[in-house]
This record gives C-alpha cells, sequence and structure tokens, in this order.
C-alpha cells in the first residue's frame, strides 16, 4: 500500500486542473433533461474531446488516452472539483463502449467508439419495457430474422435522454416463442430509424427526460448485433456490471456534493440541530469511504482481479449515501427548501439534486434487487424464498 | 498510489485466521468462560506463530511488521473473539514503545514473557492490569481500576482505537458469518429463514456496512504508519464506522437468530459483548465524533475531491 501519488501522477492531475479551469462553463448549464440543456451538454462533451478529455482511460486508437484506473480518478476527481457539467454522454461512454470492448467485432469498434468518443453519437439505453422492469427477462420487443436485417415490433420505456438521442442499444427476443434469458440479443439501433417514435414522458421535476420507444416494423442491419444471437443476456450483464460497478459513479462526484454539504451546514450553522450536524458530518465520512473504497476495487483491477457482485454493494451505498446528503440538505435549507430560485438568485441546485437523488436507488437495478443479489450471490443464502 | 494490502500481511492474517479457527473456537470461549478465563496454551501458541512479535524489529528477535499489517492481524483477533491480552501488549504497547525509544522489553516481549498492559486517561479501567476488579458484560474480559495519574498520551489512544476498530470489523464480519449460517439451516413456514427477503436484506445491510469500514480502516493504519499530521481524524473515522457496524451487525445478528440469540447458550453473545466493551475504549463514539468534526468542520483538513489523501 502507498497513498502517495507518483510525481507524473501530480503531474497529470495539474494538467486537468489547469485544463478544467481554462474550459468548464463559467455559466451554469441548462438541465440535461430538456432538449435546450441537453444541447448545451452535447456541445461541452464535443469540447472535452477536442481536449481528447472525453474518456482517459480508452485506448489512443478509439479517442481516448490509455491511461489507468488512477489517473481516472483523478480526473473524475478533479473534473467534478471543477463542477464541471453532467455527462450528456454517460451512457455511451460507461456503458456501451466497455460492452463493445469487450464482445463487439473489430468492425464494431472502429465503427461505433471513435464518434461515441468525440460526442458526435449520443446513446441511449433501450431495456425497460412496460412488463419488464426490475424482471428484465419478461421482455417482450421482438426483432424478428428477415434476410440481413432485423425487424422489431414492440415497446421499450424508461429510456434516459432517449427524446434527444441519436442512437439507441437494447435487448430485444429474436428467437420467437423464446421465453426468460433466452433468445435475446443485443443490439444498436439508429433513433431515426424509420418505424420508430419517441413520445418524451415528463420526470419527477416536470422535464422530458425520458422517453418511450414504440417500434412498428422497424428494420436494423444484422451487422448492429453485438456478441451472437441469443447471446444478449450475457452481455446485458456485463453492461450492467459496469452500470453498478466502478465507472457510472465515481467518488469525486459525491466527494463534491459533501463539501457542499459540509458548506451548507458551517451557513446554517445557528440553525442545525446536533442530530443534523452529526448526521452531514457522518455523510461527508461516507463519501470518504467510498471514495477509499473505489481506490481499493482499482488497485484489485489493476493487479488483476476484477468486480463481480461487489458491484450491488457499490449501487447501493453510493444511491443511499446521495439521497441521504440532498435530505441533509434540503433540512438545512429549511423553509427555503421549496425554492425553485434561491432568494440570492442563484438556482436551488440541492432541490434538483434532491429530486434526481431519489431516482439512485431505483435505476441501474432497484436496491431491493441488488440486496438480494448481495444476500444471494455474496452471503450464500438461498436463492428461491416464500418471500 | 496503490490502495492494494500488501500481500505478505494479507497471507499472514489468513494463516492466523485460519490457525485460530481450528484451536480457537467457541467451545474454548465456553470453556474459559467456564473458569480461568485465560489459558498459557492458547497464548503460547500467538506467540510460536510469532504474533507477540509482530510489530517488534527483526533487530530484537520480531516480524519488523507495519501497523497496517497489525491492523489485519488485530481484526483476526476480533473474528476470532480472542481474549488473551496480545493486542494490547503487541500491537498497542510495543510500537508506542518503539516510538518513545524504549526497547528494553521488546525481546521479552516478542518472546511472549512479558505482557503489557498500558492505562490511558481515556479508559477509566485498564484490561489485563493489577489492581480492582471490575466486571465487564464481556465475560472473557478482566479489567482492574486504572491508576489515577494515568497520561493522555495521544499516540498511545491512536493506537488503541486503531486496533480497537481493527477488532470491531473482525467481530462484525464474525457476527455476520454466524448469522448467515443460521439463516441457512433454521427452517419456519417449510423454508430457511434465510430465503425471506426481510431476512436477507437486513444481511445484506450489514454487508455493506463492513464493505465500506474496511477501506477506511486499512487507510487509517497507513495514515499512522506514513506519520500523516491526518491521522487521528483518519484513526477516528475508523473507530466510529467500524463502531457503528459492530452494533448494526450484532443487533442484526441477533434478529435472525430469534429468541436462540438471546441465550447464553448460543455463541454470539460472545462476539456482541466484545463489541459493545470496545466500542466504548480508547475514546467512545462521542470523542471519536468530536474530533472528526473539529478536524473536517472546522477548516483545518480540507475537503473536496481533490484531497481524497489529505
Ligand atoms: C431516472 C431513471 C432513469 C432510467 N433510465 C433508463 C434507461 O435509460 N433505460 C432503461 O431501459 N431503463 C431506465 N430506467 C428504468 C429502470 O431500469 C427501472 O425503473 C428499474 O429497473 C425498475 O423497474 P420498474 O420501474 O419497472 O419497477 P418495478 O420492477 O415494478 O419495481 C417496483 C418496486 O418493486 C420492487 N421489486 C421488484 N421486484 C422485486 C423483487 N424481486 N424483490 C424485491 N423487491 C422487488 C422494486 O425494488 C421497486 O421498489 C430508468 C429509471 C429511472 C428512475
Amino acid at each position: 500500500m502507498d497513498l502517495a501519488y507518483t510525481p507524473r501522477q501530480q503531474a497529470f492531475r495539474q494538467e486537468v486542473r489547469e485544463w478544467l479551469a481554462a474550459h468548464v462553463p463559467a455559466e451554469r448549464l441548462v438541465t440535461l433533461e430538456r432538449q435546450d440543456g441537453f444541447d448545451q451538454h452535447v456541445a461541452w462533451e464535443r469540447e472535452l474531446a477536442s481536449g481528447n478529455w472525453g474518456m482517459v482511460t480508452w485506448p489512443s486508437e478509439y479517442g481516448g488516452r490509455g491511461l489507468d484506473l488512477i489517473e481516472w480518478l483523478i480526473f473524475e476527481e478533479e473534473y467534478w472539483a471543477a463542477g464541471a457539467p453532467l455527462r450528456a454522454n454517460q451512457n455511451g461512454i460507461f456503458l456501451l463502449g466497455p460492452t463493445i470492448m469487450e464482445f463487439g467485432s473489430d468492425e464494431q469498434k472502429a465503427r461505433f467508439l471513435p464518434p461515441m468518443a468525440r460526442g458526435e453519437v449520443i446513446w441511449a439505453q433501450a431495456w425497460s419495457e412496460p412488463g419488464a422492469g426490475s424482471d428484465m427477462a419478461a421482455i417482450k420487443t421482438t426483432a424478428r430474422r428477415d434476410g440481413d436485417h432485423y425487424v422489431i415490433n414492440g415497446q421499450k420505456t424508461w429510456s434516459s435522454r432517449a427524446s434527444f438521442a441519436d442512437w439507441g442499444f437494447g435487448l430485444f427476443r429474436t428467437e420467437e416463442g423464446s421465453q426468460r434469458h433466452k433468445g435475446l440479443s443485443f443490439l444498436l439501433f439508429d433513433l431515426n430509424a424509420p418505424g420508430i417514435t419517441r413520445r418524451p414522458i415528463r420526470q419527477l421535476h416536470g422535464d422530458p427526460g425520458f422517453a418511450e420507444l414504440f417500434f412498428d416494423e422497424v428494420r436494423v442491419p444484422v451487422e448492429n448485433r453485438i456478441a451472437g444471437e441469443g447471446e444478449g443476456w450475457k452481455v446485458a450483464m456485463a453492461t450492467a456490471g459496469f452500470e453498478r460497478g466502478l465507472m457510472l459513479r465515481s467518488p469525486g462526484r459525491f466527494q463534491a456534493t459533501a463539501a457542499r454539504l459540509m458548506a451548507l451546514l458551517r451557513e446554517a450553522a445557528d440553525r442545525a440541530s446536533p442530530g443534523l450536524r452529526e448526521e452531514v458530518v457522518r455523510l461527508w465520512m461516507g463519501a470518504q469511504a467510498y471514495a477509499y473504497n473505489t481506490y481499493q476495487v482499482a488497485a484489485r483491477i489493476m493487479a488483476g482481479g476484477s468486480i463481480g457482485a461487489e458491484a450491488s454493494l457499490n449501487k447501493i451505498f453510493w444511491s443511499e449515501l446521495d439521497r441521504a446528503m440532498h435530505r441533509a440538505a434540503m433540512h438545512l435549507l429549511g423553509p427555503a427548501a421549496e425554492l425553485q430560485t434561491l432568494p440570492d438568485g442563484r438556482a436551488n441546485e440541492w432541490l434538483e439534486g434532491y429530486i434526481f437523488s431519489l431516482s439512485g436507488p431505483i435505476y441501474a437495478g432497484s436496491n431491493e434487487i441488488q440486496r438480494n443479489i448481495t444476500a444471494e450471490r455474496l452471503l450464500g443464502l438461498p436463492r428461491v424464498g416464500a418471500g | 498510489m496503490d490502495f492494494g494490502l500488501p500481500p505478505e500481511s494479507v497471507e499472514l492474517a489468513e494463516a492466523v485466521r485460519e490457525y485460530l479457527a481450528g484451536t480457537h473456537g467457541p467451545d474454548v470461549l465456553r470453556r474459559l468462560d467456564a473458569g480461568g478465563n485465560r489459558d498459557l496454551r492458547i497464548w503460547q501458541g500467538l506467540v510460536e506463530m510469532g504474533l507477540t512479535g509482530l510489530l517488534v524489529p527483526e533487530s530484537e528477535g520480531g516480524l519488523g511488521m507495519t501497523l497496517l499489517g497489525g491492523a489485519l492481524i488485530a481484526r483476526e483477533c476480533g473474528r476470532a473473539c480472542l481474549a488473551e491480552p496480545l493486542v494490547d501488549t503487541a500491537l498497542i504497547a510495543v510500537p508506542w514503545q518503539i516510538a518513545r525509544g524504549e526497547t528494553g522489553d521488546l525481546a521479552a516481549i516478542a518472546a511472549g514473557e512479558k505482557l503489557v498492559a498500558l492505562p490511558h486517561a481515556a479508559n477509566p479501567w485498564v484490561a489485563d492490569g493489577e489492581g480492582d476488579e471490575f466486571a465487564s458484560v464481556d465475560p472473557l474480559r478482566n479489567l482492574v481500576a486504572a491508576p489515577e495519574d494515568a497520561g493522555d498520551d495521544p499516540l498511545l489512544l491512536d493506537l488503541g482505537a486503531l486496533t480497537s476498530a481493527a477488532q470491531l470489523v473482525g467481530l462484525a464480519e464474525a457476527m455476520l458469518d454466524q448469522a448467515v449460517a443460521y439463516a441457512q439451516v433454521r427452517e419456519q413456514f417449510g423454508h430457511a429463514i434465510g430465503g425471506f427477503q426481510a431476512i436477507k436484506h437486513k444481511l445484506a445491510d450489514v454487508a455493506v456496512a463492513l464493505e465500506f469500514v474496511r477501506p477506511v480502516l486499512w487507510r487509517a493504519a497507513q495514515a499512522m504508519d506514513d506519520g500523516l499530521a491526518s491521522a487521528p481524524l483518519h484513526v477516528s473515522h475508523a473507530k466510529y464506522a467500524a463502531t457503528d457496524a459492530a452494533y448494526l451487525a450484532a443487533e442484526s445478528a441477533i434478529q435472525v437468530h430469534g429468541a436462540m440469540g438471546y441465550t447464553y447458550e448460543v455463541d454470539l453473545h460472545f462476539w456482541m459483548k466484545r463489541a459493545w466493551a470496545l466500542a466504548g475504549a480508547w475514546g467512545d463514539r462521542n470523542f471519536h465524533y468530536h474530533r472528526i468534526e473539529d478536524a473536517a468542520l472546522g477548516g483545518a483538513h480540507p475537503l473536496g475531491p481533490q484531497h481524497t489523501f489529505a
């Protein structure tokens, strides 16, 4: 164990810090969940890509810098410390990108990864259906083979930012009459393809952050399939692992929230109850613990190990930490918590953040499902219970 | 930057875990409880494994390990609910004496011939000392009144707090294991109770708590090894979080055991009681909370993602 950064790592941190200081927009962007805000965030993705900062761990041939996980963590720390925007590109770079690297053909890598890294093609995830939420194996939307095409019919839902995105990836039933995990394939499709109708859904805060997708005889070339026909479940599970695991929610994000929360506590020190005060300090400790844990997992992966069902522990921890931090902020704000704009003229980011934090324990596999996985796969409790 | 645990320390800890699992099971705890409380044969076994000399420099006949290596062993002592005063002697007194340049006793300690129980103002008693006895809820803990002139050396306190946190983690891990084992075999309504989600989720919460305490503990140990000025903050974080995890593990484990858990017959109680005892030792939860609050909220410690390892 060596908890000091090397001179090279320190120089890298400095380089990141300087670039961000010169490029992070001074004005807070409009929310990512609306067309105008989405466009601003995509412009930011392209700015990041112009500095070659889109995804630092990717090999340089796909638009990355070929850096290791420690350098990625340093980048993320500086990114969130600088107050840089949310990533419009997150479904692509954190989920689909690693999936294509693991399961895609060389042609698919060359075709899809560089435009993804450049922020030119923004991806939406299309797994959930009205009847298939936590129970994803209940997917019904079909993709019928017709020569060198699949023909998709059915409906997907809750697809984040699919109203604004360019392409989608999802799981479809390619084998007629197949059941559950069998007969599913992982397909990539152009959201502008004929036969696709997107219906925006307003989220809790009122903005159309996700969409329903209706497929009516949508033709998708066979070469858009990742891995073999019928192997979709295996691929999707790997993608889900990336989602819960190391990449999607780096600790920097939560440490930045924790630091802002501590600052808010200082401002409200004379009003905060002792209990709330201790809660805030405890949440700061939680954000630190999450960071240490991530560094430990990174060390394990760099030493040749991997992360499996432990990803469920992570997902439970960060999502509930995030919600608790924002809840504490709501209490610290007191009567101002309900305001969309605070008396000093700033947007009420805590309210926005609290609303978003409520979705953390639901998406990426609900926390109840993560607790089932933890109990069954990590602790070894019986799988089928009379719950 | 490498947060990986040193493989040689992990290997030693695994060997100690195996050794204690084989020689120091619940039957031993019950035997000690029935009479005597301490057993020279157990102590000799620890000495033969080199554990009394764990932190003693090689030149004095020890293994010369770091506090991080020591914390890994203290965790195993907790897991086995070890009653012999190994931690106080080998993991608290030894590094404290080394830091003060008092090397006279080290060879004797490494050889297992000398036990040291240091008083500290944070503790109103001394474990395994000499004097007026106090009864602890932990039947295997032997307390005596602390001398009135006990000092309040901060390094000694941190060593005690760090190793208590490590034991609390091991105790909590063992309690989780016991609850899981019981949930796999106890049947009600025609099913193993471990199949019920209320039980699964309760135990999953303990697993989550432990997953995010362990790295805090290793970070605190390494901060002490590195002599960081912020080490007391990290030690307090570890002690505070380990205390909460141990209480959570204990309460969850007894609930999963039902009335069985409320008996003196089931092994769980030894672990619970040790956890309650260590939670208040070497600075209680209030003490450590205030140290954290003072440093983190008071402004002395830099906050934010760019200061993860400050
Ligand atoms: C903000 C947000 C963004 C999203 N983005 C996308 C996206 O981009 N693409 C996409 O495909 N999907 C997306 N989703 C959908 C998400 O994946 C689903 O909401 C999630 O899988 C849960 O499914 P559900 O909503 O149908 O809830 P349900 O499955 O109906 O669950 C309802 C409740 O029952 C519980 N429950 C269900 N099964 C069990 C069980 N076996 N044991 C215990 N409890 C159980 C759940 O935990 C939950 O509390 C998003 C959701 C949100 C909130």
